[in-house]
């Protein structure tokens, strides 16, 4: 397994590659923890396989949103002729001012609210023609990251991660192992049986990361994911996202982490009064001319 | 089916205990909305209780003409008795008249003045019991003497019992409104102390949602919590009222007089109604509760 790449070039000193990667797993130090053992490391690695024959296949996309317009009732228009593809195993940098759409963008994929026009296609599906019974199972395929980590402070970090299975009926032999497989993933093993309080900001959204991935989901939405966090912890997590993305899960993270954006060269779509004004691979947070 | 269960059932009793000071709140209300509705409906029934005592007192008199043969008597009784309003017929001939009259006067211990007289002075009579004290009208006409030349007079408690049958209509309409009244604002004020313990749960539901929890895993257990608020608030309040049945008892056994009504004849319906409206109104608001929650 290769380790997450970060160019060395418009990347700042602390977060130079060496620097970053002995901060992306602070309890093991090896490839080895992302993919624990072998039993539990199944479903990511044969994803990994399956990604590897898509390949041959050409891309397929995960999410497609082809002429998207959002109207809320109020009568504004968060989004305008939205168009955007984003193939498996992706890593998409979503960013655009406050007010921009990215929220409205996000909602959209979780079904949250439905687009006025258009479509918004996840995995194959049409959100605005699936039947409201639906939803739920569609969500399972989606991990979502907020920056405000949404963890229940009663629960332990354990238990938090255990939640989404339980509440989505998960059989209850099998709670157990795939929990400590993410927990593993993130690096949180030792930490399990902490409550929120007792972990610093980067845990508690290592713990967020580690419940949006219980579910082996296709996509991770991340929504800011970094905002709460200092710039040290925040590459923390990016270089986690981006392990994880490694390993096959399509990431679309809404951020407005300029430093982040740009030494990265990911794809960047940018929005801008709901349109999208910018789509490019290997961009900048700002445009470049 | 069977793991749902046990997680909605654990969840919800978890719910209530992680929550506790919320779910005593709600608890609480739901008790003093009880007690209220069940207050209602004792005082209620305990009137109505009693003007049916009354009612089934209600019996038509008529008096005979001393001239009238056993024959006539006996004929005229079988006549009434054939009527489908009328319960029994009784014939009282002078001499059991005046056999009554003179137990009468012993029991109260005057002295009898009759066994002074040659003759009875009492008229024989048939005393018909009714059905429904509404068919006395039809009954006492029935009677008239204009009808029966044997019949000397009726007795005519028509206006009393008009009125009688009046108060009653009132209070049962009234009263019926009254109670679904209590019942109405008891579910307002249930729905929203559950609304508040579901409010303080909301990141948590919201996190649900996100997850990909579906509609049933998320709803069940708040409705298994508030039934659960539902049952113990009926609990204490049946308990509440058990404490009181005694002094409760004494009171209306000295409001009522004479008539036989004991809470204990009751217990069984007001422990249907507290239960039934405790569980009821439970499960009602958290589902009303949650229900804001799941459209979207």
């Amino acid at each position: 397994m290769v380790p997450a790449a970060v160019p060395a070039d418009g990347v700042e000193p602390k977060a130079s590659r060496g620097d970053a990667d002995r901060h992306i797993l602070p309890t093991a130090e090896s490839p080895v923890t992302i993919a624990p053992a072998p039993s539990a490391a199944r479903s990511l690695r044969r994803r990994i396989l399956d990604r590897g024959r898509d390949q041959a296949v050409p891309d397929r996309a995960v999410l497609v949103l082809h002429d998207v317009t959002k109207q809320y009732p109020n009568g504004k228009i968060a989004l305008r002729d939205v168009d955007l593809v984003i193939p498996e195993g992706d890593f998409v940098f979503l960013v655009g001012p406050s007010g921009a759409g990215k929220s409205t963008l996000i909602k959209l994929l979780i079904r949250d609210e439905v687009a006025t026009r258009g479509a918004v296609v996840l995995d194959g599906q049409d959100l605005a023609r699936l039947p409201r019974r639906q939803v739920p199972r569609m969500r399972r395929k989606i991990g979502i990251i907020f920056q405000d980590f949404k963890l229940l402070p009663t629960k332990t970090v354990w238990e938090n991660v255990a939640f989404a299975l339980e509440v989505t009926g998960y059989p209850r032999r099998q709670i157990r192992p795939a929990v400590d497989r993410v927990l593993a993933i993130v690096g949180l093993t030792a930490q399990s049986k902490q409550i929120p309080a007792q972990l610093s900001g980067g845990e508690q959204q290592r713990t967020a990361i580690a419940r949006a991935l219980v579910h082996d989901p296709r996509l991770i939405i991340a929504d800011e994911p970094t905002g709460n966090l200092d710039p040290l912890i925040s590459w923390e997590i990016l270089q986690l996202l981006l392990r994880i993305n490694e390993l096959g899960v399509t990431v679309l993270m809404a951020t407005h982490n300029a430093e982040v954006v740009t030494a990265l060269r990911k794809r960047v779509v940018a929005l801008e009064e709901g349109r999208i004004i910018r789509d490019e691979v290997g961009g900048a947070y700002h445009r470049e001319d | 089916m069977l793991p749902f269960l046990y997680f909605s059932l654990k969840r919800a009793w978890q719910g209530f205990w992680r929550n506790a000071v919320m779910s005593f709140a709600a608890t609480a209300t739901m008790v003093l909305m009880l007690l209220l509705l069940a207050g209602f409906w004792i005082i209620q029934t305990g009137l109505l209780a009693g003007l049916q005592f009354t009612e089934q007192k209600v019996q038509v008199v008529a008096y005979l003409q001393p001239n009238a043969t056993e024959t006539q008597i006996n004929e005229l009784a079988a006549e009434i008795q054939r009527r489908s309003d009328v319960e029994t017929v009784d014939v009282i001939t002078r001499d059991k008249a005046l056999e009554r009259f003179r137990d009468s006067m012993k029991a109260q211990g005057r002295t009898d003045l009759t066994e002074q007289l040659d003759s009875n002075p009492l008229f024989a009579s048939v005393e018909v019991k009714l059905k429904d004290a509404a068919s006395l009208r039809a009954v006492t006409e029935s009677l008239a003497p204009e009808e029966h030349p044997i019949v000397r007079n009726v007795i005519n408690i028509q206006d009393l019992v008009e009125r009688l049958l009046t108060v009653t209509n009132i209070l049962r309409t009234v009263g019926t409104g009254i109670l679904i009244g209590v019942g109405l604002i008891a579910l307002f004020i249930i729905v929203n102390a559950i609304r508040l313990a579901v409010v303080a749960r909301a990141e948590e539901i919201e996190i649900m949602r996100l997850v990909g929890a579906s509609d049933a895993f998320i709803r069940w257990p708040f409705v298994f919590e508030g039934a659960f608020v539902g049952f113990l608030g009926s609990v204490i309040t049946l308990a509440i009222l058990a404490g009181a049945a005694e002094p409760l008892n004494g009171f209306m056994v000295d409001f009522f007089r004479v008539l036989p009504l004991q809470i204990g004849s009751m217990t069984r319906d007001l422990v249907t109604l507290v239960m039934g409206a405790g569980v009821g109104l439970g499960i009602v608001g958290s589902w009303v509760s949650v229900r804001t929650y799941l459209i979207r």
